[in-house]
């Protein structure tokens, strides 16, 4: 509580330097939020009001080093969370569908959902905006004024499967003198999954890396120095799950079928009201997430929202999106700056990467079979479809010592075979952009790539493996 | 949907070099989808820092297209923050180059364009910008608030639906619901409105969301006459975020319809010192008029005027408010010709009440009634279109009909302040 009081009063210097910088004009220390108003007798509501919450950054899935008969997956929502960013923090959104799919047989629909719906406990009454008023040493402390729990489900064909009833999720990490060892928090709020397994939900560093100057190679700027991680002390909400590998397999069967594809949606509740005799209601999916950087670096720009909605099993139908993958634009830019021929097009090698997994019978020139749902024995290739997933081959063992570079060094637990924490996919996905998966041989002009390997914190040996969130603000000055 | 989107506008100014960040957001910043909003826990973000720093990238990389349809979009999103319209031809500038620059792909700078016209009353040429960036980005929300805005101003109510829904579909949250609210309040779906609201308040993630969620709660509650409930809201939207001014706006209305105008008077100084909104002005100048405060009424009445003269100077048409606000000060002539002005460009609900009661200062009640027709042709259930219609049937001796609308405004509001008109007035 005092740590709050400290940082509220802390804050104040700032909000008082914006309102000089404004008063020149209206005096409003007004968030960039929705409008205040308009210019005169006409409604708008805010037109850019963004959605972190369901903003899913990123997602993971590879054997678990300390239990290889288990898989774990991780995905991450809300980026550039500011260490205490109170009064209100970070809670994940109600009236949503955090979703983790999973597809066995290559058809693109998701075989299995796991589904994670959190609602709020808050006492916090009116009189006060802390999050605790005291230290919090136990999810169940009555010093931790606001609660999420949550409910984790599967739903199959066979139907929807409560897996997990009413969990805490951990708090977002308010500081040292609020919450003196985070980690034992997060360790109460890791919760079995029946049927095996262990989930969790909470706050966590943000596990990605990489220095966003690294695209000045794109644009031809000047080398200049890189390697500061751009993500460097913010946190994210992180949902990890830990299942044994045959909960994923094709008919349960992870000797015989292998091969599983994977990605994040977010589904956000529709309006619960008919607008033009239609019913608004229901779920709708705003954000999708597979592969690291493929809406970034891959889809045209105009069909950024669209991908963000599509299900993979509609993807092979959306050709703009299936002519960006086999004619990129990077590699073009490349060539232009600096002279790195840019490989032949149409890039069926990307086409493995990124939309059928790699196998020498998925018709690309890839000569592995590494980990497309085709390698799975009970698939009926008739059904496959190409479409944008993370695919992991659980039947990889363990890497004892990773290669940040991951299957492009000839270490196949990593990336693009799912995706490892310490799997730098910036500097892969250049190298793969760059056609390195065909020709296997790394593109040496690139080889710094964005001078980011690891990330700023140690990733932990044990369930859920992230680091820890920070508790410093990233920004001190605002 | 990835950090990307969030990173340039997050790290710009932290970058060691402004250039290096330049180039990484014409590709990472530009191809993102558009998020304007910071993420929470920004200390007071202010449109300010935003400009300037583009203007530094821009500074560095003149030919960015996608900054300067950024700053563009800052430059709307500031002139409506301070109310200062002359941030408007700086926007126009903005997107215009941007637009010079790369006319083909480049939906952020026409969405950016059309919020910009819907800014400036030019709701047609909304329309065309929305269309023409719905063309490229099929799935984009922010396309289809613009269009719901531009198409809900023009009268064209099917195509506000249609958007609307779509914009619901695409992206349910604060956006969209708070248009969905508008959209049933507009067709007489009072609690359909209040609940979607609601919905928006549970979505709502950063103090301002819910400071504007429950400024809307407030007016709903307000132009029901429900005078208790709608001091709650604004009390709750004042608490979710202090530096929101709309709050003790709604505030100072609910004393001034209370008869407490002393305290009335003290906030709504206090919000037309922060920002002088013309409809604020406008709401404060008639409060003062009621209390014979003649004086200080003529004086809001200057600043009125010079606002009217500043918005015009930067290309904001608005006979809309001129009219309402000469009808309301005894101005019939300047009403009607106001009225005739912006019928002439949009035929919505609003401009129809407005025309119909302009008509009927003149004496000209049976072309106000064909007007006043119109403006209840939606079922909105607004009191003052219901009364407006009541007092025009009058004029033409229907008084049964007038008798039966009186009623519903007096159902719709029980607490419809003639003497303040514009307190009582849902736009």
């Amino acid at each position: 509580m005092q740590k709050d009081q400290g940082r509220l009063r802390g804050r104040r210097p700032i909000i008082l330097a914006a309102a000089t910088a404004v008063a020149a004009t209206a005096g409003l220390l007004g968030s960039f939020g929705p409008g205040t108003g308009s210019a005169s007798s006409h409604r708008e509501a805010p037109l850019i009001a963004g959605d972190p919450q369901a903003d899913n950054t990123d997602v993971y899935a590879f054997t678990s080093p300390d239990d290889a008969s288990t898989v774990s997956l991780v995905a991450n929502w809300i980026p550039f969370e500011e260490p205490n960013g109170g009064p209100n923090f970070y809670p994940f959104a109600t009236n949503t569908h955090y979703n983790i799919k999973i597809d066995n047989d290559g058809d693109g629909r998701a075989d299995i959902i796991y589904r994670w719906t959190f609602r709020n406990e808050d006492r916090r009454g009116t009189s006060t905006f802390l999050y605790n008023n005291g230290p919090v040493t136990s999810l169940k402390d009555a010093t931790l004024l606001f609660r999420q729990h949550y409910t984790l489900q599967e739903v199959t064909k066979h139907g929807t499967k409560t897996l997990v009833k009413d969990a805490i999720a951990a708090p977002s990490d308010v500081g040292k003198a609020s919450m003196p060892d985070y980690g034992a928090l997060r360790r109460q709020a890791v919760s079995a999954v029946g049927g095996g397994g262990r989930t969790y939900a909470g706050q966590a560093d943000d596990s990605f890396f990489l220095d966003l100057r690294a695209f000045d190679l794109l644009y031809g700027a000047n080398l200049k120095e890189t390697g500061n991680d751009t993500l460097k002390g913010y946190n994210v909400n992180t949902i990890a799950l830990q299942v044994p590998k045959k909960a994923l397999a094709l008919k349960g069967d992870a000797t015989r079928n292998p091969v599983v594809g994977i990605w994040s949606t977010t589904d956000r509740k529709g309006a619960d009201v008919k607008l033009g005799g239609v019913q608004a209601g229901g779920y709708h999916q705003v954000s999708r997430l597979g592969n690291p950087l493929v809406n970034e670096l891959v889809s045209p720009a105009g069909l950024k929202d669209t991908f963000n909605r599509l299900d993979p099993s509609q993807d092979h139908t959306v050709k703009p999106l299936v002519n960006r993958v086999l004619n990129p634009e990077v590699p073009q830019l490349i060539q232009k700056i600096y002279g790195v021929p840019a490989p032949a097009t149409p890039r069926k090698d990307l086409s493995e990467i990124f939309l059928s997994g790699i196998s020498k019978n998925s018709g690309g020139p890839i000569q592995a079979d590494l980990n497309s749902q085709l390698l799975n024995k009970d698939v009926r290739a008739s059904r496959f479809v190409p479409a944008e997933e993370l695919r992991l081959n659980m039947a990889v063992p363990v890497t004892a010592q990773p290669n940040r570079l991951g299957v492009l060094a000839g270490d196949l637990q990593g990336y693009p075979n799912g995706r490892r924490l310490s799997d730098d996919v910036v500097d892969i996905g250049l190298q793969a952009l760059e056609g390195a998966a065909q020709t296997g041989k790394l593109v040496p002009a690139l080889a710094k790539g964005d001078g980011v390997d690891a990330n700023e914190s140690a990733f932990g040996s044990a369930f859920p493996y992230l680091a820890l969130p920070h508790d410093t603000s990233v920004n001190q000055a605002g | 949907m990835t950090h990307w989107k969030h990173l340039k506008r997050r790290h710009a100014a932290y970058a060691a070099s402004v250039l290096t960040v330049a180039l990484v957001a014409l590709l990472v910043g530009g191809i993102a989808g558009r998020r304007r909003a910071p993420a929470p826990g920004t200390p007071a973000v202010t449109a300010t820092g935003a400009i300037a720093r583009y203007q530094q990238t821009l500074h560095d990389t003149p030919g960015d297209y996608r900054t300067w349809a950024d700053l563009g979009a800052a430059y709307v999103q500031q002139a409506r923050i301070t109310v200062d319209p002359t941030y408007y031809p700086k926007a126009d500038g903005a997107l215009r180059r941007s637009l010079a620059l790369d006319d083909t792909e480049n939906y952020p700078a026409m969405v950016g364009m059309a919020a910009l016209a819907n800014a400036r009353h030019d709701f047609a040429g909304a329309v065309r910008w929305g269309e023409r960036a719905k063309k490229i980005s099929p799935s984009n929300p922010d396309v289809f608030g613009t269009l719901g805005d531009a198409y809900t101003q023009l009268g064209d109510y099917p195509a506000a639906t249609a958007a609307i829904g779509r914009m619901t579909a695409l992206q349910p949250g604060v956006s969209s619901f708070t248009r969905a609210s508008y959209e049933l309040e507009q067709h007489g779906d009072v609690a359909g409105a209040r609940r979607v609201l609601e919905q928006a308040l549970q979505a709502a993630y950063t103090p301002a969301d819910v400071a504007f969620c429950r400024y809307y709660l407030g007016e709903l509650a307000l132009h029901a006459g429900d005078l208790g409930q709608a001091a709650e809201q604004y009390g709750l939207a004042r608490t979710a975020d202090p530096t929101y001014v709309p709050a003790l706006e709604g505030i100072a209305k609910t004393e001034a319809l209370r008869g407490d105008s002393g305290s009335a008077v003290r906030d709504f100084q206090t919000v037309v010192g922060r920002i002088p909104q013309p409809q604020y002005v406008v709401e404060y100048a008639e409060l003062l008029t009621s209390l014979k405060r003649g004086n200080e009424a003529a004086r809001q009445r200057q600043v009125i005027d010079g606002e009217q003269r500043l918005f015009a100077a930067n290309g904001v048409t608005d006979d809309l408010t001129a009219s309402e606000y000469a009808a309301d000060t005894g101005d019939a002539a300047g009403a009607l010709a106001h009225a005739r002005a912006e019928w002439a460009r949009r035929r919505s609900v609003v401009v129809a009440d407005a025309l119909a009661w302009a008509l009927h200062l003149n004496g000209k009640d049976t072309e106000a009634l064909t007007y006043a027709r119109q403006a209840t042709r939606l079922g909105w259930r607004n009191a003052v279109f219901y009364q407006h219609k009541a007092a025009i049937e009058d004029a033409v001796g229907d008084t049964g009909a007038a008798r039966a609308d009186r009623a519903t405004a007096q159902r719709a509001n029980p607490h419809l302040d003639p003497a303040i008109p514009a307190i009582g007035r849902a736009t």
